[in-house]
């Protein structure tokens, strides 16, 4: 309202220079009756005071106001001749009238400034407010009668489009005609009878407004968009969406709704009466009850809108007793409502304030700021109260999901909100996305607790994977989905006392085992997530070293670590993500690793057996002893079937890495077979010895070294027969 | 801002103090010091709060200026406690028993704050409501000759006034709550015209906390476990001190501000009488709790100094306004006008007050979050390790 002030000083100061021009309207130049003069005098002295009151009065005056000025002397001829004719031509005679009544009061002021005493009329029954204002009244009474009366009530947006223009008008005039009256300081009691009369009209009619006000706000706004426009483009803005800030597609596929939609739920027409009839609420001095019922009805709106898409309130105290399922599901729905206001509700809760209260921009800036920040407040509530709750690591996916939405919503919060609003509550929202963001490096951390804590003293069975590296992997492999955001996290919210925590090697330890592996060229430029990654990727390490101890058979040890390293290895080149945190070196450096395990389980399972088929030994004096190569043949045979027998229950699920195997040990062990049988197979007797002795064909050495690592259980006697 | 230029000198103080002392070792008597020291503020504090030294009316007990000394009060004991129990101290003993306990049931605590503190957010915007319903009173009644129009304006106003501030009282039995949010205009379109020449138009007043959330349970649950440390345990005395502050803070701020359920809220609390820190806080607990019975049994929404007086002139505004017979008498006129004047003075107060209220209590909101993070953090180093923090 602020606003039209100078608007205001500034058309008086044009009325004051322009005081007498000649008539411009249709009626007749009046006689100057000696009472409009007397009426014109007695104004001046109050003028200067009520400028103030009179901010209601906008432009709607100037533009009339040359017309009007010089005929407010006529009326009282004009005015009986054609109030009999039609109720609608008379009222707009009259309303015509009141107009020039209402603006009279200020032309004293340029003409006799205040050179006349007030005090003389003070007698005078009627002298300053002219008949007409009676028929105005009965007709205008009658109006808001016929618009509000119990049964028979007029709906707002049934009213033509001249029914309500009409209706304001006649609003507006008895807003006037009230402030004009009250401002003229009249007293007596036939003035103090009119005065209450016109203020209980104007109150009825205001009453009348704000009712279909709050009918309009409340009942013509259909289902907000989100959920009622399932072919919009709004309804799913989640990731990769393109996202729509300008225009909010109205629920119904009428054309006329769809061209300029800007409104949450509103019609342009629907939004142009609200304007309309606000503009007159405030005119009228009604504005708070005009805002409050504006407020009232966003803010139930609002609530609506968020309960429809399934945020539920809960206590900071509650979010900690939650189940995790239910709470998951909550923070899913409250990332869609937040990204649903920052890329749409709040920019059109903003545009309808500002389209209602268009005039006002200072009660729409306060309005829209008002709404607002309850709900974002309510927000960052709950975002708080997830980051303080308990931690379990899969927390992190929906904390980092949170942290993102909150990330990717402050920096609009410039563009959507006013800038005190704007500032205030950007400042709550870093501090809550400083909360978000170390509760997800703990959560994140909390994978080295998940790994140190599992201290199971259970081999697993065959040499196989480790569930904890198929949790760890996995949950690493989800985790640098979020790499960035992660990455970010790390760099912005670390805490510095995490730098000297005896908990928490920190880079130099890294930077120290970089050197020695060769890397330095990597390490400056590890980030401190990828140093956290590292760190973990240690841990499960050292863990799964602790782990193949468990087994007592040095072989199955190797299998089991070469099992789960192929695992990792694969794992982290599956993911392009963690791949490239980790980096190549990392990766040829594990598979260097890999292939010592190999090499161990080589040498522990086939180099004894090999032993068996070594030459040395078996030539005394050139000959062959025969008792010693049989002796040889029966523990190769013995041998091989005891490591047939164990190792087929081994599993190795990676094919690659179990064909790799399997080609290696037949390459080791098959020709060196097959040279000794060809070197000494003759020296036993053929027939029973021969049978005895020579259980393996080279052939079937291959199909029993094809069995290995099947994790079945197989015995040879079984096979053969 | 009073508070933190307080508590910053004052961190400094012991900060240096403690880098001084961190080394020695058998810091016992240092100690002893601080938690003396630690009490006297707390006494000294809460007495200027029991007896302010500038007599002005505004500063009245549970008047909106007089709440924001109060947590101006309770930021300052706050920091003071971080400073003695966390910085530079030996983060292996607060993991122990029997502090550990002692210090989780306080992070416990401190949950129950943030909710406490939202829920008098919320109740502070429904004052805030109060006040613009005031205003319209103020702004009808206050037109010159006063007529039927402006005293139906003004009676329409005091209703919903009325009427919300005894929902804002009730409030809160659970359900209520939301069946308040919606009475407002409910969609059904029929209800809406229904309740057209009604005065509980005004319903929906505020953001509610959530279903069932009542602030006395939550006061109540705070407090049970609170128990005086027996002598000896000098680590426990501060943890139980500034749990008492944060207790009585939060229960004062529940009884001035209309806040979800608070039924019992009087008999759910009381400060212990026998220790010599808590003297002045006995005297505005039990100062209060008075105030509170009084009221509770009448019903009001709020011992907001600002409030009563909102609920005393709009009471007598309410008759003049049923009574009103134009042209009206000059005698009444008189009066009312100085009653008009008062609530108008009263809004002003709301006006000037309220935001600045809320902005604090995001304020301690925020703190409490960093506290409690740094506790947790605390404790999980003692947990691992017996390396100080600082």
């Amino acid at each position: 309202m602020e606003k039209e002030a100078p608007e205001k000083s500034a058309s008086f100061v044009c009325r004051e220079e322009q005081p007498n021009i000649s008539d411009t309207t249709d009626t007749p130049p009046p006689e100057p009756t000696a009472k409009a003069d007397d009426k014109t005098d007695d104004k001046n002295g109050d003028e200067e005071k009520e400028e103030d009151d009179e901010k209601e009065k906008k432009e709607v005056e100037d533009k009339t106001e040359e017309n009007k000025e010089n005929n407010n002397e006529d009326e009282d001829q004009t005015l009986p001749d054609e109030a009999d004719e039609d109720p609608l031509t008379a009222l707009q005679k009259l309303s015509e009238d009141i107009d020039r009544f209402v603006v009279s009061s200020q032309e004293p002021n340029a003409k006799t400034n205040g050179q006349i005493d007030d005090n003389e009329n003070d007698d005078h029954v009627s002298p300053e407010v002219p008949e007409f204002v009676d028929k105005f009244l009965e007709l205008i009474e009658e109006m808001v009668e016929k618009h509000d009366s119990g049964e028979g009530k007029v709906k707002w947006n049934k009213l033509s489009e001249e029914g309500s223009s009409s209706f304001l008008e006649a609003v507006d005039r008895i807003s006037k005609l009230n402030n004009k009256l009250l401002e003229m300081k009249l007293e007596g009691e036939t003035h103090g009878l009119l005065i209450n009369r016109v203020g209980s009209i104007h109150h009825r009619a205001m009453v009348y407004l704000e009712e279909e006000f709050r009918w309009l706000l409340m009942e013509e706004s259909k289902t907000d968009i989100h959920d009622s426009d399932p072919g919009g483009d709004n309804n799913n803005n989640q990731k990769g969406k393109p996202e729509q800030h300008d225009s909010c597609p109205m629920p119904g596929s009428e054309s006329a709704k769809d061209e300029a939609a800007d409104f949450p739920g509103y019609t342009n027409d629907v939004v142009s009466k609200l304007h309309k009839i606000a503009k007159e609420m405030i005119l009228g001095g009604y504005e708070w009850e005009c805002l409050e019922v504006y407020m009232n009805a966003r803010r139930i709106a609002f609530e609506d809108s968020l309960q429809r898409i399934g945020c539920e309130k809960h206590s900071i105290d509650d979010v900690h007793k939650i189940q995790w399922d239910a709470l998951e599901r909550d923070i899913g729905s409250w990332i869609t409502a937040l990204k649903q206001c920052s890329t749409v509700l709040f920019s059109c809760e903003r545009k309808l304030a500002e389209a209602v209260f268009s005039d006002y921009p200072s009660i729409s800036t306060d309005i829209f700021s008002c709404l607002i920040r309850g709900i974002v407040i309510e927000f960052l509530n709950f975002c708080e109260g997830v980051s303080m709750s308990k931690c379990s690591a899969e927390k992190l996916f929906k904390t980092l999901d949170m942290y993102e939405t909150l990330r990717d919503m402050v920096p609009k919060m410039d563009a959507l909100f006013p800038e005190d609003c704007a500032s205030e509550l950007k400042k709550d929202a870093t501090l809550t996305r400083s909360r978000l963001g170390e509760a997800a490096i703990s959560l994140f951390c909390d994978l080295e607790n998940s790994i140190k804590s599992d201290t199971g003293k259970t081999p697993v069975a065959g040499g196989a994977v480790h569930p904890l590296s198929r949790y760890t992997m996995n949950y690493l492999k989800y985790a640098c989905e979020y790499k960035d955001t992660l990455e970010q996290v790390f760099r912005e919210h670390s805490k510095i006392e995490r730098a000297d925590s005896t908990s928490r090697p920190h880079g130099h330890d890294y930077e120290v085992e970089a050197t020695s592996m060769n890397q330095n060229n990597d390490s400056d430029k590890q980030s401190p997530f990828s140093v956290q990654l590292m760190r973990v990727m240690d841990l499960l390490d050292a863990n799964l070293e602790v782990k193949s101890k468990l087994y007592k058979d040095v072989a199955l040890s190797s299998i089991f670590m070469m099992n789960n390293g192929r695992y990792i290895v694969q794992k982290i080149k599956g993911s392009t993500e963690i791949h490239e945190v980790m980096g190549d070196t990392w990766c040829r450096r594990r598979s260097s690793e890999l292939r010592q395990y190999h090499k161990n389980y080589q040498r522990e399972t086939w180099s004894k057996l090999l032993g068996c088929l070594s030459h040395e030994g078996l030539n005394v004096h050139g000959k062959v002893p025969k008792p010693v190569l049989k002796e040889r043949f029966k523990s190769f045979n013995a041998m091989f079937e005891e490591i047939h027998k164990t190792q087929s229950t081994w599993v190795v699920s990676d094919e690659q890495l179990q064909s790799e195997l399997r080609v290696s040990i037949s390459a080791v062990v098959i020709p060196a077979y097959r040279s000794f049988l060809g070197r000494f197979s003759q020296v036993l007797d053929p027939g029973r010895q021969t049978e005895k002795y020579i259980k393996f064909q080279p052939d079937d050495l291959e199909t029993y070294i094809d069995e290995l690592f099947d994790g079945n259980p197989m015995s040879m006697a079984r096979r053969r027969q | 801002m009073r508070a933190t230029d307080n508590q910053g000198s004052f961190l400094n103080r012991i900060s240096i103090r403690r880098n001084q002392v961190v080394s020695m070792d058998g810091n016992h008597e240092q100690e002893l010091e601080d938690i003396e020291l630690f009490q006297k503020h707390v006494s000294d504090r809460f007495s200027d709060l029991l007896s302010p030294s500038d007599d002005t009316s505004a500063d009245a007990l549970l008047s909106i200026s007089w709440l924001r000394k109060l947590l101006d009060v309770f930021l300052c004991c706050e920091a003071e406690f971080k400073a003695i129990m966390i910085m530079g101290r030996d983060a292996s003993l607060i993991s122990k028993p029997p502090l550990d306990r002692l210090f989780h049931e306080l992070l416990d605590r401190n949950v129950k704050t943030l909710d406490v503190c939202n829920a008098v957010h919320h109740g502070v915007d429904a004052v805030r409501h109060f006040q613009k319903l005031a205003e319209i009173v103020v702004s009808a009644l206050e037109q010159r000759p006063i007529g039927e129009g402006q005293v139906r304006r003004a009676k329409r106003a005091l209703n919903s006034l009325i009427t919300a501030m005894a929902l804002e009282d009730k409030d809160g039995t659970g359900n209520k709550s939301t069946e308040r949010a919606w009475s407002f205009g409910r969609r059904g379109g029929s209800g809406a015209v229904n309740k057209d020449r009604n005065p509980g138009q005004f319903r929906a007043i505020s953001w509610n906390m959530a279903k069932g959330w009542s602030a006395s349970k939550q006061i109540q649950a705070m407090s049970s476990n609170l128990v005086a440390p027996r002598g000896g345990e000098t680590l426990a005395l501060p943890v139980y001190i500034s749990s008492t502050v944060m207790v009585f803070v939060m229960w004062a701020l529940v009884a001035a501000i209309p806040c979800q359920e608070r039924s019992g809220l009087a008999s759910h609390y009381s400060v212990p009488r026998q220790l010599s820190w808590a003297q002045p806080m006995v005297g505005l607990q039990e100062k209060i709790a008075e105030e509170w019975k009084k009221k509770e049994k009448k019903g009001c929404s709020g011992l907001l100094e600002e409030i009563q007086k909102m609920e005393k002139l709009v009471q007598s505004l309410s008759e003049f306004a049923e009574s009103f017979q134009f042209p009206a008498e000059p005698e009444r006129l008189e009066e009312v006008a100085n009653q008009v004047a008062e609530l108008a003075e009263t809004c002003k107060r709301m006006e000037e007050g309220l935001f600045p209220l809320q902005q604090q209590l995001r304020e301690v909101f925020h703190r409490v979050v960093r506290s409690r993070a740094e506790i947790l953090e605390a404790l999980e180093q003692g947990g691992k390790s017996s390396t100080p923090i600082m």
